[in-house]
């Protein structure tokens, strides 16, 4: 592509970047346009007659839970007629309902409190806290039962030496977001214990600052320092929590999981280490008692001052470019491993599938058509949860060989095809002129199958690097997920979003203008205009 | 220095050479001809494996070949090949065209490689194109770059596989110029072609190819001007055919009609010749009694313009013609004057006309 394409498009991006900031500028636009748009789309929710009052009053509407959690199995089993939109985290939940997109939020009590102490998020109340309590548990493997009593021993010690109530305090009673994580020293040499979080919010796991905090982070760090053992701490999703544990990939799992009959049968629980109470949350215009203007109060920010503020938020505030910065990292780095490892296993691969060996070829054609047929996300999971399940495998290396062998297909064919299109002509004159066959494949098909692969290549390559963003799901911290974390703490989904699109183009365009040099260089045409040059 | 022994190739069933024994010796030129799809380009390209034979033996200056032990890369190196679509290595400029196989296989040095690739370009007229890419030649201009390339390889043969038959006249006497030059030069060459006249003044000896063997050969001279067998003489006389076949008194007339003007067509006869024939062909048909078995004839030779029209019945001896046999001699009568030449002959049980017809 030349250099003005890219030009424009960056432009085009800017563009919308701005088009963006100024409809996200709060409510004055946003709610208006809102409110227009569900006289058509919605006309029940908007209606006054259809207040919400009580927790009953959800029966018939858009509920949003937090996926795989207690709160989906309650709404399921209370309220058959309501529709249940599943989340993966706190900030996609409160934004779904911001756009109106659920009418309530079923979510723990505690992070709701935190959620509505966010200036952002001025327009929301809880319409009721009394909908469900269920106790806390902290989740081990079923064969690992010396684990779970240890901990809870610990559990009992901390609570007689009133190290507990100091926790609760911080935690539960004041302010999480101000709450200062301790600093709990650890040198303990033996093995280490790994412990799953998904990083659902406050007051249980969040991430600030560069680490981990909350309740659960801080007991679990107690008694790791406590059993004198190591602790590792590693991210996925709420519903992956349950199956790591079982598959063996973490030796415990916590954050705010509720001990469930259901859960029970897969993994033991400890004792309960808190009650947690559930929150309805509900737009204010939406409940019973508040006036519509009450919501529109918020003062327009001026539009510079506002892209500065966020993206203070979004990435100074708690050193959360650290986050990005890493995931970046580990974007790049599954992609160009996973491309490498594709490419040589491609090559391999299209070496079978162009064999005389048909038991070769029908392997290669076999390894194919389910590698193109398969959902990478889905091979994904089975390699992480399934095939590697017993063994103690870093997620990221699960993800380079999910991509790397998804990656192989695409090159196997497209080495394939554009070795097919050399002419046969340039095949004979080759091996006719002395050379060997390998040596014509070397000096005479390659360099020219070479031109006509890298294009497509080119193209592969950028869709696997859009492809890891999906490494969340077996705990990988990406690019895509770093921004999901960033979001689950500001809130905002325009910024971080915006940000990482355009840090994903930037990588992918980066690469691709490498790759483009390679093929300027492999390029014989290239001589002739330096020959030119030259006359 | 090629001897082959038996040689034979099929594709699945399709005999393509049928058990080819022959001998090109040091410094012959032979030109193979013979009509489409005879085993010609298969011979060549046996020659130098480039097909596997199904069975036989190849001898290079007295190696075999099909000998396990046999370097055959090695053996293709001495053995040139110049292909009908001149495959030049497109990603390739001309000089490197030349210069890749006497590198990457000679093992010689650039410099060398590079020196002696300018002074054969030179000899095939285009030290100016040296720097060109392939894309940029003429067909022409490509062909002799691909006899260069062959020629860096100082080969001890070389094979070309119908040179010209892409080319248009002009690219083509381009080419055969460089051909006869190195002609002179006494290299061994074996040239598959179409062109009758640089297999008639270069080549020493021509075979000519039929049925998958060869069929017949000999000097130019013999086989140009004094072909011993039917095929040979056809096909050097460029005779072209076409067959009718009766069987019975109710034959469809008008889908002979038609075939026998689509074969005037094709050979570009005027009208009137067209006309000549139809006439001849009705005529006869009515002077015929016996309808079980006739066979109409065309063979034009495209060389000297002779049509000849042959009819073949069976049935007793009796020359359709005999004055005097019929009613009324107005059907003789006319197909005498259409024919510069009437011949009748008894044989196999078949009554043979064989009429020349008017031009």
């Amino acid at each position: 592509m030349s250099n003005k394409a890219y030009i424009l498009v960056l432009i085009s991006l800017v563009i919308i970047l701005s088009a963006g900031c100024f409809g996200w500028d709060k409510n004055v636009t946003e709610s208006t346009m809102l409110r227009g748009g569900k006289a058509f789309a919605a006309p029940a929710s908007g209606n006054d007659n259809t207040k919400l009052k009580t927790l009953d009053d959800i029966a018939d509407k858009r509920v949003g839970v937090y996926s795989g959690t207690v709160h989906d199995a309650f709404v399921a089993e209370n309220y058959p007629q309501a529709s249940i939109l599943r989340y993966d985290s706190t900030a996609d939940m409160i934004l779904s309902l911001k756009s109106n997109k659920i009418d309530v939020a079923m979510l723990d009590y505690t992070s709701a409190k935190v959620v509505l102490k966010n200036k952002s998020n001025n327009d929301i109340d809880i319409l009721t806290d009394d909908a469900l309590s269920l106790p806390l548990g902290i989740g081990f493997n079923k064969n690992n039962p010396a684990l779970r009593e240890k901990f809870n021993n610990f559990l009992r010690e901390i609570r007689a030496d009133g190290t507990y109530d100091e926790m609760y305090n911080r935690w539960f009673e004041d302010d999480p977001e101000k709450a200062v994580m301790p600093e709990i020293d650890n040198t303990g040499a033996g093995q280490k214990v790994v412990l799953g979080v998904a990083v659902a919010d406050l007051p249980y796991v969040a991430y600030m600052n560069g680490q981990y905090v909350g309740f659960d982070i801080e007991m679990i760090k107690r008694f790791a320092a406590h059993e004198g053992r190591p602790l590792e701490i590693i991210t996925m999703e709420f519903s992956s929590l349950v199956a790591a544990l079982a598959s063996g990939k973490v030796d415990m799992i916590a954050d705010g999981i509720a001990i469930t009959e259901e859960r029970s049968r897969q993994i033991d629980f400890s004792e309960s280490y808190v009650d947690f109470k559930t929150a309805v949350i509900a737009l204010k215009k939406n409940i019973a008692g508040y006036d519509d203007e009450q919501s529109d109060g918020a003062v327009a920010v001026p539009f510079l001052q506002n892209i500065a503020d966020s993206f203070y938020n979004n990435l100074i505030h708690e050193k959360r470019y650290l986050l990005i910065v890493d995931g970046l990292k580990i974007t790049a780095f599954i992609s160009l491993i996973a491309a490498v490892l594709g490419t040589l296993l491609g090559a391999l691969i299209c070496l079978m599938r162009m064999s005389n060996n048909r038991v070769l070829v029908n392997i290669a054609r076999f390894y194919i058509s389910i590698m193109r047929g398969t959902p990478v996300l889905v091979l994904l999971m089975i390699i992480f949860y399934v095939v590697f399940a017993s063994v103690n495998i870093n997620p990221v290396i699960s993800a380079i060989i999910a991509f790397g062998a998804n990656f192989a297909a695409y090159v196997s064919e497209m080495f394939r095809t554009s070795i097919e299109s050399v002419d046969r002509g340039q095949r004979e004159a080759g091996i006719a002129g002395g050379f060997t066959k390998v040596q014509t494949f070397i000096y005479i098909v390659m360099p020219q199958a070479l031109r006509h692969v890298l294009p497509v290549y080119k193209g592969e390559f950028i869709s696997l690097i859009k492809m890891t963003s999906v490494v969340g799901y077996i705990a990988v911290q990406d690019l895509t997920k770093a921004g999901d974390i960033i979001r689950s703490r500001t809130f905002d989904a325009f910024f971080p979003l915006i940000m990482v699109a355009v840090l994903y183009f930037l990588v992918s365009w980066s690469l691709a203008l490498a790759l483009d040099y390679i093929g300027f260089k492999i390029d014989p045409k290239r001589k002739r205009r330096i020959r030119g040059h030259q006359i | 220095m090629i001897r082959t022994e038996h040689l034979s190739k099929s594709f699945g069933e399709l005999k393509v050479l049928k058990d080819v024994t022959t001998r090109i010796k040091k410094g012959e030129i032979v030109s193979i001809i013979g009509p489409s799809g005879t085993g010609k380009s298969t011979l060549l390209r046996c020659l130098n494996l480039l097909e596997m034979p199904s069975s036989g033996r190849i001898y290079f200056n007295n190696v075999d070949l099909l000998a396990k032990t046999t370097n055959v890369p090695k053996i293709r190196q001495k053995m040139g090949m110049v292909f009908q679509s001149f495959n030049l290595y497109t990603h390739l400029s001309v000089l490197e065209n030349l210069t890749i196989g006497p590198i990457k296989l000679l093992r010689k040095s650039k410099a060398e490689a590079e020196l002696k690739a300018l002074e054969l370009l030179k000899l095939v007229g285009l030290a100016e194109k040296a720097a060109s890419f392939p894309d940029e030649l003429s067909g022409g201009q490509k062909q002799r770059v691909a006899i260069a390339r062959c020629l860096a390889m100082e080969p001890g043969v070389m094979l070309f596989d119908e040179p010209t038959s892409a080319l248009d006249p002009t690219m083509t006497s381009e080419v055969l110029a460089v051909i006869r030059r190195l002609a002179k030069e006494g290299m061994t060459m074996v040239i598959v072609t179409h062109e009758m006249e640089i297999a008639r003044s270069i080549s020493s000896r021509v075979f000519y190819m039929d049925e998958g063997i060869i069929y017949e050969e000999g000097t130019p001279q013999q086989i140009f001007e004094n072909p011993q067998r039917e095929k040979t003489r056809e096909f050097i006389n460029r005779v072209r055919r076409y067959y009718y076949q009766i069987t019975s008194k109710d034959y469809d007339l008008y889908a002979m009609n038609a075939e026998i003007e689509a074969f005037c067509e094709k050979h570009l006869l005027s009208r009137k010749v067209c006309g000549n024939v139809l006439l001849l062909a009705e005529e006869i048909l009515g002077l015929q009694r016996d309808f079980s078995d006739i066979t109409l004839s065309l063979a034009y030779s495209e060389k000297d313009g002779r049509l000849e029209f042959v009819f073949e019945s069976a049935g007793e001896p009796a020359n359709p013609l005999e004055e005097g046999r019929q009613d009324d001699d107005l059907g003789i009568i006319l197909i005498k004057s259409r024919c510069d030449s009437i011949q009748y002959k008894y044989e196999n049980g078949k009554n043979i006309l064989l009429l020349e017809v008017k031009g």
